[in-house]
């Protein structure tokens, strides 16, 4: 076998330097091969969310609105079918979840009827709070062609007309407010156009 | 030592979770399903094996003060290139256990075989001792995930046959901490 | 060769034995026993007999074919883990969580530590908390009494706890006032007798109280806990109120709602689980009663004593430590 290096300063030097430079030259080209593939990945999750709470558009348009309530914009997809809108999702969020941000997608009828809704992250109790994803409850159907004008986007216990998960009355209230953000930006868009 | 006994080691004897009780975050962390617990049990038995090939070859050439940051930054590639490619092909997978990926860097086992065995043996041996281990690894996540899978949700690799609801507190941290206490308990009443 | 059995001095043997003591607790919870079934009727009976049931067949089995010890079945410690563990859930809990709930009970929380004596936290808490966590519906689904020789049955099955109420009307922005006099929140003779909805158990603070001086006449417990653990509470929910009376209830509801008797007087003071010297106790009682009222008024949780108290349990080592009991014969400067 052969003898070990010595730790003189030279030998520790070179030897930190060469691992690091293939370490880097390495990383950089598995970044190059994976770029292409991680862009598609996120893009096609995002269009499935949009896909999933629109009905067949197409052409879809890309735009931020400034909402009133929090200092980021949200970002809205206007769907088109033969130039005329004939949808709005909306990638909303609220930060009262039991455990953090809840952030959904809303869409929205060019008369603000809400169309659908798909959960895209949240960090709420498995079992509990997670019934308001699709493929866990029916739950968040219920959302599905009211109008806000007229259903008050608030649970009953609040006073409103969305019925809680049981046992997830705070979980239910993130969700219910996400749709209420969205529904307000969503005003204030039809306000400028 | 020979290498059937190598490979074997880390199975049941020398089990790095559930008798060493190395790299429990991740043991915790991600065993909510048996096919979380099965990717991240892969996952680290592919750094595994490559850290311990690369730092058994380049053994020699590393001073002995440095061989700590050495080991580190091969480790830290080898997670980086299975966080990029696990992203870009199975993002089904990132979602799930993207948090703890980055985190197999700082993972006992890894820099512990790496300092324990793969920088004082050969470059066969320390494959097949990361094979070993990394094996034996999935196989302890699979188990807990699939024990928590089961209780908590009446379900195994996703294929729900109880009907129902479960028992919550399984899929929830609490679960991790009791189902690891009796696999632990197990483990030392074979090791007897 | 017979082997002897070689203790130290002093020989002289005491009264008490396991059983003796754990049969004066079951004496003790009998009053809120009779209680709980005259306002739950069949269903607490139901929820009773299958807890006892569920606990002493787990202890047996385990006890015979897993640690395969001498049978301590009739030390009577199944018998008042299976009663506590009762009173703490809601009485229209389905058999099969209950049966869970007394498998984790003395399955995990007593028996995988080596049986009585070496856990490290109240069995029937353990198996309580489980169950809150993971049938969060149904340990949060409370019947509302309804007397056995009563004769207007209404229909309203389920409501909340005064507790719960406090906190949801809260957290919806109305403001205390408006809260008492909502018709869902029982007066204090209610809350006294424990005709309210709650847990089996928790309600009849009259029974709870009677069952707890029984206990200190008997010198199975000592005054100094319960009294550390209630005061505590009563100081800390006084301080709050003087702050601001529109958002945190007066002293006397904390007392009297939730599991706060029920803890303070048969949980905390399991021998097992509590600090052996009296001012490791009272330490302890007050930590336990700070915790519960800031799980009540900050924590996600309606109710904390439960968790107040494995938190403390977790700690008796350590206040064991502290406070080591004065070796006999040690002369003290």
């Amino acid at each position: 076998m052969a003898a070990k290096r010595e730790s003189t300063f030279v030998n520790m030097l070179s030897t930190l330097l060469v691992i690091t430079l293939v370490a880097a030259f390495t990383l950089g080209s598995v970044y190059n091969l994976t770029k292409e593939p991680i862009a598609l990945a996120k893009q096609k999750k995002l269009e499935e969310a949009i896909r999933m709470v629109l009905p067949e558009f197409e052409r879809l348009e890309a735009i931020k609105i400034k909402s009133d309530r929090e200092e980021d914009s949200l970002q809205f997809f206007v769907a088109y079918q033969a130039d005329t809108v004939i949808g709005v999702a909306i990638n909303t969020f609220s930060n009262k979840g039991f455990s953090g941000e809840v952030r959904i997608m809303v869409s929205f009828a060019p008369d603000g009827t809400i169309y659908n809704t798909s959960v895209l992250d949240h960090k709420e109790t498995p079992g509990l709070g997670d019934k308001m994803q699709k493929n866990k409850s029916d739950w968040s159907n219920q959302f599905n062609g009211m109008n806000p004008v007229s259903y008050r986007l608030k649970v009953v216990k609040d006073g409103g007309d969305v019925d809680a998960i049981t046992a997830a009355t705070i979980s239910s209230r993130a969700f219910t407010d996400a749709v209420q953000h969205a529904y307000d930006t969503f005003l204030t868009y039809q306000k400028e156009n | 030592m020979n290498q059937i006994q190598n490979l074997t080691k880390g199975f049941i004897k020398e089990n790095p979770v559930l008798a060493q009780l190395l790299g429990l975050c991740p043991t915790l962390g991600v065993t909510t399903s048996a096919f979380n617990g099965l990717g991240m049990g892969l996952a680290t038995t592919f750094v595994l094996v490559s850290s311990n090939l690369v730092v058994s070859l380049v053994k020699n050439f590393i001073p002995d003060k440095v061989r700590i940051p050495s080991f580190i930054v091969i480790i830290a590639s080898f997670v980086t290139v299975v966080e990029l490619v696990m992203q870009g092909f199975v993002p089904a997978l990132f979602d799930q256990l993207g948090l703890f990926i980055p985190l197999i860097v700082v993972n006992c086992i890894v820099l512990g075989r790496a300092e324990a065995f793969a920088s004082k043996n050969t470059v066969a041996s320390s494959v097949i001792d990361g094979l070993g281990m990394g094996l034996g690894f999935s196989m302890a996540l699979t188990i807990l995930g699939a024990l928590r899978e089961i209780l908590g949700s009446g379900a195994l690799f996703g294929f729900k046959f109880i009907p129902g609801e479960m028992i919550l507190v399984f899929v929830l941290a609490p679960g991790a901490f009791i189902g690891l206490g009796y696999l632990i308990a197990l483990t030392r009443k074979l090791n007897k | 060769m017979q082997q002897l059995t070689i203790s130290g001095s002093p020989h002289i043997h005491g009264e008490e034995s396991v059983k003796k003591i754990m049969y004066s607790v079951v004496y003790a919870l009998i009053p809120a026993v009779l209680i709980s079934i005259y306002f739950f009727g069949w269903d607490a009976a139901r929820v009773l007999l299958t807890s006892v049931i569920a606990c002493l067949f787990f202890e047996w089995v385990i006890q015979k074919y897993l640690i395969k010890g001498s049978l301590t079945i009739n030390d009577g410690s199944a018998v008042v883990a299976g009663i506590l563990l009762a009173f703490n859930v809601p009485a229209n809990l389905p058999v099969p969580i209950i049966i869970i709930g007394a498998l984790v009970t003395i399955g995990i929380a007593k028996m995988s530590f080596g049986g009585l004596g070496k856990n490290p936290f109240n069995p029937a808490l353990v198996g309580r908390v489980f169950l809150l966590i993971s049938f969060p519906a149904q340990m949060t689904t409370w019947p509302v009494p309804r007397p056995l020789f009563a004769k207007a049955v209404t229909d309203a099955i389920t409501g909340p706890t005064p507790l719960g109420l406090v906190k949801e009307s809260l957290d919806a922005g109305k403001r205390l006032p408006e809260i008492m006099a909502d018709p869902s929140m029982p007066d204090y003779i209610d809350r006294l007798t424990g005709n309210m909805a709650g847990s089996l158990g928790e309600m009849s603070y009259i029974a709870l109280i009677l069952g707890g001086l029984y206990l200190i006449i008997k010198k199975v417990i000592d005054w100094q806990l319960p009294v550390s653990i209630i005061l505590t509470v009563f100081v800390f929910a006084a301080i709050f109120h003087w702050i601001d009376p529109m958002y945190y209830v007066e002293p006397s509801f904390h007392l009297f709602s939730g599991g706060l008797m029920l803890g303070a007087i048969f949980m905390a003071t399991d021998m097992v689980t509590s600090p052996m010297n009296m001012w490791g106790r009272i330490l302890y009682g007050i930590a336990i009663g700070l915790l519960t009222i800031i799980i009540r008024i900050w924590g996600a949780y309606p109710e904390g004593i439960s968790f107040a108290i494995l938190i403390m349990n977790a700690f008796t080592p350590l206040i064991n430590r502290g406070f080591k009991p004065r070796r006999f014969g040690k002369i003290v400067n």
